[in-house]
C-alpha cells in the first residue's frame, strides 16, 4: 500500500516531457526576460515617446491574438489529456484545432504588420517600434516553429503514437506551446497596455 | 579479400577534442580581453572616435587579433573530433556528422577574416582616414556576426545526433543538446545588427553581444568536456567489444576441439 502511494506520488510529481525541453524553455524565457528588462529600461528613459507610440498600436489585435493563443493552449491541454486517457481518436482532432489557432495567430500578426508598415511605421521609426517589431517578431518565429511542432505531433497522433504509456513527445510539444503562450501573455500588456 | 582494418587512434581524437577549449581560451583572452572586445567599441561611435580607439589601443589590438587568427583554426580541428564521435552514433555515412564538420570548418573563415580586418585597421590606423578605419571596423563585425547561420547548422547537427544516442547514459547529456537549440535561437536576432547602433540589438548590445556570444561559449565548452569524456568511453566500449569477440572466438574454438 505504501509502495502504491509512493509510486502514485512519484507519478504525480513527474516532469512533463523530457528534462532537456525544460532547459530550453528556461533559457529561452531568460533571453526574453533580458529583452523585457531592456524594454523597461529604455521606456524609463523616454516615457513620453513610448506612451505616444503605444497609443498607435491597435489593442484589438493584441486582445484577439491573446484569445487565439489561450484557445490553442486549451486545445493542446485537451490533446494531452486525451492521450493520458487513451482516447486516441480525440488526440489528432485537438492538435489540429490548436494548429489552426496557431495559423490564425500568424495571419492576424501578418495583417497587423502589413497595416503598420503601410502606414510608414517600421522598426527604424523609433526605439518603441524597434522593440515592438523585434519582440513580436521573435515571438512570431516561435509561433511558426510551434506550428511545425504541432503539425508533426498531429501527423504522429493520427497513427496513434501517443498513449497513456507513451506521451513524452506530446508533452514536450505542449510544454513548448504553453511557453509561447506565456511569453505572449507578458508581451501583450508590456507593449499594448502598459501606460 | 577482407579489407584491411586499422586500429583507431584515440589519442589523436582526444588531442583534437581538446582544441575546443584551446580555441575558447585563446579567443576569450586575446580577442576579448587583450583586444578590448569585452564589451567592444560601440556601433554608435563616429569615425573619429573609432580611429582614436585603434590608435590608443593599437598594440594590444594587433597582438590580440594576430593570435586570434591563429587560434581560430583550432575550432576546425575540434569540429573534426566532434564529427568523429558523432559518426559512432550516426554511422560512417552520417549526413549530420558531415554538416557538423563543414560547419565548424567554415565557421573559422569569418572569425579569421574578421580578425584579419581588425588587425589591418590596428596597423594602418595612423595613416588612414577615419572613415576608412570606421568602415574596416564595421566590416569585421558584419562578417563575424552575420555568418552565424553556418555555425547554426553545425550546432543543430550536433544537438540532433547526440539526442539520438540510445545509450543508457548518452555520450553527451540531453541538457547540452537542448542548450544547443537555445544557442541557435539566440543567434537569429543577430540579423538585426545592421539596423541598430544602440540598444540590445546593436553588435555591442545586451542581446546580440552578451547573450549570443556567451550562449555559444557555454555550448562549445560543454560539448568539449563531454566529447573528451566520450572518447574515453568509446575506447572502453571498443575494448569490451573486442574482448567479448575474442572470448566468443575462444569459446567456439574450444567447442570445435572438444
Amino acid at each position: 500500500m505504501t509502495e502504491l502511494i509512493s509510486a502514485n506520488h512519484v507519478e504525480s510529481r513527474r516532469l512533463p516531457g523530457v528534462e532537456g525541453v525544460w532547459v530550453f524553455i528556461a533559457a529561452d524565457m531568460a533571453m526574453f526576460g533580458v529583452l523585457f528588462v531592456s524594454f523597461m529600461l529604455e521606456r524609463l528613459e523616454n516615457p513620453a515617446l513610448f506612451e505616444q507610440s503605444r497609443r498607435a498600436l491597435d489593442v484589438n489585435f493584441g486582445g484577439i491574438n491573446t484569445l487565439i493563443l489561450l484557445t490553442s493552449s486549451w486545445f493542446v491541454c485537451l490533446a494531452v489529456d486525451a492521450a493520458k486517457r487513451d482516447q486516441l481518436p480525440q488526440v489528432p482532432h485537438h492538435l489540429a484545432a490548436a494548429f489552426v489557432c496557431g495559423l490564425a495567430f500568424c495571419a492576424s500578426k501578418a495583417f497587423e504588420y502589413t497595416k503598420k508598415l503601410s502606414a510608414g511605421i517600421s522598426m527604424l521609426t523609433n526605439d518603441f517600434y524597434m522593440f515592438y517589431y523585434t519582440l513580436t517578431g521573435m515571438h512570431f518565429m516561435h509561433v511558426v516553429a510551434g506550428c511545425v511542432v504541432l503539425g508533426v505531433l498531429w501527423n504522429k497522433s493520427r497513427a496513434g503514437a501517443f498513449t497513456s504509456d507513451n506521451r513524452v513527445g506530446i508533452e514536450c510539444g505542449a510544454s513548448y506551446w504553453h511557453m509561447v503562450d506565456v511569453l505572449w501573455i507578458v508581451l501583450f500588456p508590456l507593449l499594448y497596455l502598459l501606460r | 579479400m577482407k579489407p584491411e582494418t586499422f586500429p583507431t587512434d584515440y589519442g589523436m581524437w582526444r588531442l583534437f577534442a581538446r582544441c575546443g577549449p584551446i580555441f575558447m581560451a585563446t579567443f576569450f583572452f586575446m580577442w576579448g580581453v587583450l583586444a578590448g572586445n569585452l564589451p567592444p567599441a560601440g556601433a554608435y561611435l563616429d569615425a573619429a572616435q573609432i580611429k582614436a580607439h585603434y590608435i590608443d589601443n593599437g598594440m594590444a589590438i594587433t597582438i590580440g587579433m594576430s593570435i586570434s587568427m591563429v587560434g581560430g583554426a583550432f575550432y576546425m580541428a575540434w569540429g573534426c573530433a566532434v564529427s568523429q564521435v558523432m559518426r559512432r552514433i550516426e554511422g560512417p555515412d552520417g549526413m549530420l556528422s558531415s554538416i557538423e564538420m563543414m560547419g565548424a570548418t567554415i565557421t573559422c573563415a569569418p572569425v579569421i577574416i574578421a580578425c584579419g580586418i581588425w588587425l589591418t585597421a590596428s596597423i594602418e590606423a595612423p595613416a588612414l582616414q577615419p572613415e576608412i578605419v570606421h568602415m574596416l571596423y564595421w566590416l569585421g563585425w558584419m562578417i563575424i556576426d552575420l555568418a552565424y547561420m553556418v555555425t547554426t547548422f553545425q550546432i543543430f547537427a550536433v544537438s540532433i545526433v547526440f539526442l539520438r544516442d540510445t545509450r543508457e547514459k548518452p555520450l553527451v547529456p540531453a541538457w547540452v543538446n537542448w542548450w544547443g537549440f537555445v544557442t541557435c535561437a539566440a543567434f537569429f536576432p543577430v540579423s538585426l545588427i545592421p539596423f541598430f547602433k544602440t540598444g540590445p540589438f546593436a553588435f555591442q548590445g545586451a542581446f546580440n553581444f552578451w547573450i549570443a556570444f556567451f550562449t555559444w561559449y557555454i555550448w562549445v565548452t560543454a560539448v568539449s568536456i563531454y566529447v573528451i569524456k566520450a572518447v574515453g568511453r568509446l575506447q572502453i566500449e571498443d575494448g569490451a567489444a573486442t574482448g567479448s569477440e575474442a572470448a566468443h572466438r575462444s569459446a567456439v574454438l574450444a567447442a570445435r576441439t572438444a
